[in-house]
């Protein structure tokens, strides 16, 4: 396996074969298995080793963080989670692609990936893959709550009161993490609002909780937080405790990434899920806010970077591009349960067959909101999952109002986060 | 009421010290400083100067990211750390923690020595089991009782029958996990500092007090403590200063969330996770002086004996 | 009397119980399989060996591994070779500053190592000291020399000093007296240093996770906050238990052969009558 190379760390220059180092975030070895890929395709050009990186997308962004500001020379290429591209950039630690690189990175690329690896006019990162966040739910559950989510939108006024006409939970993510971040987030552009006005000005941008979107999506994670639909564990509960709580007798409905049903399938495969469990789940759009708005479902994903430090930036960039073609992509979305960035990859008959809901994740990752693309993003997110948190503790006229005032004085410096 | 607290023992000094001649005493000297030195440099450079680096960073607004962005703030950093709210909950909280681990670690703590103390066989294997907390590794242990608790993984809720109670959900629960672990942790380093200070208290004064019928229990508060006192009390400054610095368990448990966020975790997530360098160092030094006025507290106002502490008597 | 007897007996026995339960637990908890890990019990229905296989094969955990001994090793000699200079020197030689030495080295004890992080780091980052074994090694050293100086200025205190000077009285010059006739003397004194200097940097976590951010210099403490599993989103508990055993063994087996001498030492720096 190419990570026990880690170890080495690409200290070993006894062959000739320049040494990239790829930063990733854990997978389950999809991303190491392309990088030997493309390594092997290389014909001794360059070599890929990858070293991993925690498992939270905020500890990873301070991994990556602490290395570069050491100007690290090692980290030729580093996956990277959407929202903190616009810091990186701004601190120039990413070397930015020329247009006509950029030109092979975007092109046939869903809007919203690309949209999101671009700061201040130029690509600063290539579209890997895509994510978004659907609306899981278990038939039984759905038919006992009278609602039919895949045949006509619901809101989550209807999957919080059919969870608990259903007996049953409605499982988010509601740890203090930026997965929480996604929710309120995703809450907010579905209510037709955002959580910053003009978030590129950095320091100067403004905060735009406290306006009726803000309240509505407050009223949302308030209500689910005091009904008995909410799971025991909300404010704890991270993207593997939603799946879990999902899977067992009082799971109902769930928004998660799109990875759960492959994860559900695999589980089945091992013996550790019932395949009448697989049976019962059913996924539809991300819910509504307002009935007649449609939602704006989160995104994520991953791009990749190269490093403003890298000693070989012109062949990191050439391994980019192997990494992310699509046949790349579509070797990824199968082993990974990650969908692709490139539309063209959803119409495989191998993917489709493996995702079922392909068209529904391509349209929901295509309708996306992405999250406030800031430089302080970082500061943005930790000061509104701060004062959203716990779930419980949410009040719509005055969290909103609160987190504004928060996130005003940490990017001023004037309070502590 | 015949108990009385023994005259202070006059400490052995050294032994057999000879006068020596006036050379001898300037090469003595050399040969002490020269001893000295690499120690000296080793503990001061590593402390002092980042230090003051720290102090010269808090006078400014700079992210580490935003490198351009860095200006010259004066105080101000201060004043926002000493006027925010948050500091002050999380000074609150690590007072808390502190007060309660360390005022049951007394306890607890003088209960094991007790034990130890009065132990005729198997001191070899208390002796081990005692040990084994104290060199543990603090994130292991902190791993160790946040599995048992958590609400997938855990067996408490399940062996005491709380059904999904989530004790890292709310601050009471979360402080109590945390406070547990740290107690079980060090309650060991407690009771062996204050076995050393029970084999201290005179055996003499003991059995006078018994023969002219004292109780246990006053026995306990007339002799025994007071003869510890010394003991008692640097035990006390040390466990203090160490549980006011808690991080590595919140860091592994709450991660600070449910209000359990302490001092020195907050200046990591300034300085480390945040990397703003200029906010972050000012929470650093501010930290840093609340331990001086912590120990100054102590030495003062309770009087410990810093030359017991400094381990010349 | 009876009380007495009931303390004697059962005060064991409860401590016995008070400090193994949490090892016990992880233990426990490192052997269940995949689908038990989230069982509820205290006891594994189905004993197995996998999650440590999995462990020695995560190459975050074998570097980390290779660093945290490779680095409390070097500190730890380091650590006891200059603290054994200084407590020679303080216990032995008369020379102005002897007290200064031991307020510096109790308020170094004292410090706050938080407060160094950020420094720390943006010093070790501009001179090529980040992510490296000395860069981790220098504190270490920093923060263990107190305890190694009072511990050792405790027994070399007790160290009987008329051999010394018969040395001395036989021609020795100061620097002989003390390598020929008082190091072997002061052994046992070193080595409880030595192993408490060990356990400091073993358990260290503050300098582990902020000075270190790969396999290069991950200590062990570092390492397992940022497990991750063998998937996206899957928890590492079970490797977690499993990697935190293994970890354990190594201060287990001291403190069953070296118990005396660490009790000795501790309780001799800040106690000593």
């Amino acid at each position: 396996m190419s990570g026990l190379l880690v170890a080495c760390g690409g200290g070993g220059a006894r062959t000739a074969t320049p040494v990239l180092g790829w930063y990733i975030n854990p997978d389950n070895g999809g991303q190491a298995e392309l990088a030997a890929a493309c390594s092997a395709a290389a014909g001794g050009r360059y070599r890929i080793t990858v070293s991993t990186l925690p498992n939270d997308a905020s500890a990873q962004r301070e991994q990556l963080v602490r290395r570069l500001a050491a100007r690290d020379r090692s980290i030729a290429i580093m996956s990277l989670d959407p929202p903190f591209v616009a810091e990186f950039a701004e601190a120039r630690f990413l070397r930015p692609f020329t247009a006509d690189e950029a030109g092979g990175f975007t092109a046939g690329v869903l809007t919203g990936p690309v949209e999101g690896a671009t700061w201040h006019g130029s690509l600063v990162a290539a579209p890997f893959y895509a994510n978004s966040q659907l609306l899981w739910y278990r038939k039984s559950a759905a038919v006992r709550a009278g609602l039919d989510p895949a045949r006509s939108p619901v809101t989550w006024d209807q999957i919080i009161a059919g969870a608990e006409q259903a007996g049953t939970t409605t499982e988010v993510q509601g740890n203090r993490y930026e997965g929480y971040m996604v929710l309120i987030s995703a809450l907010v552009a579905s209510a037709g609002g955002a959580v910053l006005d003009r978030p590129e000005a950095g320091r100067d941008a403004r905060p735009t909780l406290d306006s009726p979107a803000g309240h509505r999506a407050a009223d949302v994670i308030a209500r689910l937080a005091h009904s008995r639909a909410a799971d025991p564990g909300l404010a704890t509960a991270d993207e593997e405790a939603a799946r879990a709580a999902f899977q067992s007798p009082r799971g109902g409905f769930m928004t998660n990434w799109a990875y759960v049903y492959g994860a559900e399938s695999e589980a089945v495969a091992s013996g550790a899920l019932d395949r009448a469990v697989l049976a019962d789940i059913g996924w539809a759009r991300w819910p509504r806010v307002d009935p007649d708005r449609p939602s704006r479902p989160p995104l994520g994903g991953i791009d990749i970077g190269v490093g403003a430090f890298s000693s070989h930036p012109d062949l990191a960039v050439d391994a980019v591009r192997c990494l992310t073609t699509a046949d790349s992509q579509r070797r990824y979305m199968l082993k990974s349960k990650n969908p692709a960035a490139r539309a063209a990859v959803y119409d495989d008959p191998e993917v489709r067959r493996v995702f079922p809901m392909a068209d529904l994740i391509r349209e929901s990752i295509g309708d996306a909101a992405p999250r406030a693309k800031t430089p302080y993003y970082t500061d943005v997110s930790t000061a509104v999952v701060r004062t959203f948190h716990p779930p419980a503790s949410v009040r719509p006229n005055r969290t909103p109002a609160a987190a504004d005032r928060l996130v005003t004085g940490v990017l001023h410096d004037k309070v502590l986060l | 009421m015949t108990a009385a607290t023994a005259p202070a023992a006059a400490p052995p000094g050294p032994v057999g010290r000879v006068q020596r001649s006036n050379g001898r005493t300037r090469a003595e000297r050399r040969l002490g400083w020269t001893l000295v030195a690499p120690a000296l440099v080793a503990m001061v450079g590593v402390t002092a100067y980042p230090l003051a680096r720290a102090v010269w960073l808090s006078l400014y607004s700079y992210r580490l990211t935003d490198p351009a962005g860095r200006h010259f703030v004066g105080l101000s950093n201060y004043g926002v750390v000493l006027t925010d709210r948050l500091w002050w909950s999380d000074v609150l909280t690590t007072v808390a923690i502190t007060v309660v681990t360390v005022a049951v670690e007394l306890v607890v703590g003088f209960a094991f020595a007790s034990v130890m103390h009065h132990l005729v066989f198997g001191r070899r294997l208390v002796r081990t089991a005692i040990l084994v907390p104290y060199g543990i590794i603090t994130v292991v242990a902190a791993f160790a009782w946040r599995y048992a608790f958590a609400l997938d993984t855990g067996f408490v809720n399940h062996v005491f029958g709380l059904g999904n109670f989530a004790w890292f959900g709310h601050r009471g629960s979360a402080l109590f996990v945390i406070s547990l672990a740290e107690i079980w942790k060090t309650t060991p380093f407690m009771s062996l500092l204050l076995l050393a200070g029970l084999a201290q208290v005179p055996r003499e004064l003991l059995e006078a007090a018994e023969v002219d019928g004292a109780t246990r229990t006053q026995r306990l508060f007339r002799v025994t403590l007071p003869n510890m006192r010394a003991a008692i009390m640097v035990a006390l400054l040390f466990r203090t200063l160490d549980a006011y610095r808690i991080f590595d368990t919140v860091f592994v448990m709450t991660n600070g969330a449910a209000g359990t966020e302490t001092v020195s975790f907050l200046a990591y997530r300034q300085t480390i996770t945040r990397t703003a360098l200029g906010l972050g160092s000012a929470v650093s030094v501010v930290l840093f002086v609340s331990v001086v006025l912590i120990a100054i507290l102590f030495i003062k106002g309770f009087g410990v004996d810093l030359a017991r502490a400094r381990g010349e008597r | 009397m009876g009380r007495v007897r009931i303390l004697k007996v059962t005060g064991p026995v409860l401590i016995a119980v008070w400090t193994l339960v949490p090892l016990l637990w992880l233990v426990s908890l490192s052997l269940k399989g995949g689908d038990h890990i989230n069982d509820g019990r205290f006891w594994p229905t189905a004993p197995t060996l996998r999650n440590y296989r999995t462990v020695f094969r995560t190459d975050l955990f074998t570097s980390a591994l290779r660093n945290s001994i490779g680095i409390s090793v070097i500190a730890t000699v380091l650590s006891v070779v200059l603290a054994t200079l200084a407590a020679y020197a303080i216990a032995r030689l008369d020379f102005p500053g002897k007290k200064l030495i031991l307020s510096v080295a109790l308020g170094i004890a004292m410090f706050p190592t938080i407060s160094l992080v950020g420094p720390l780091f943006d010093i070790w980052r501009s001179v090529g000291l980040y992510d490296t074994w000395p860069g981790l090694v220098i504190p270490y050293l920093s923060f263990t020399l107190p305890l190694s100086i009072w511990t050792l200025t405790a027994f070399f205190r007790e160290i009987p000093w008329e051999m010394e000077q018969a040395a001395q009285v036989d021609g020795a010059t100061p620097w002989q007296a003390f390598r020929k006739v008082i190091v072997p003397l002061a052994a046992p004194g070193v080595f409880t240093a030595a192993i408490l200097t060990f356990f400091f940097a073993w358990n260290d976590f503050v300098f582990g996770i902020s000075l270190t951010s790969t396999g290069r210099a991950r200590t062990v403490p570092a390492a397992l906050a940022f497990f991750t599993g063998a998937s996206q989103f899957e928890q590492p508990t079970a490797a977690i238990a499993a990697a935190a055993v293994v970890v354990t063994i190594p201060v287990v087996a001291i403190v069953l052969v070296f118990q005396r001498r660490i009790v000795a030492g501790l309780t001799s720096g800040a106690v000593k009558g």
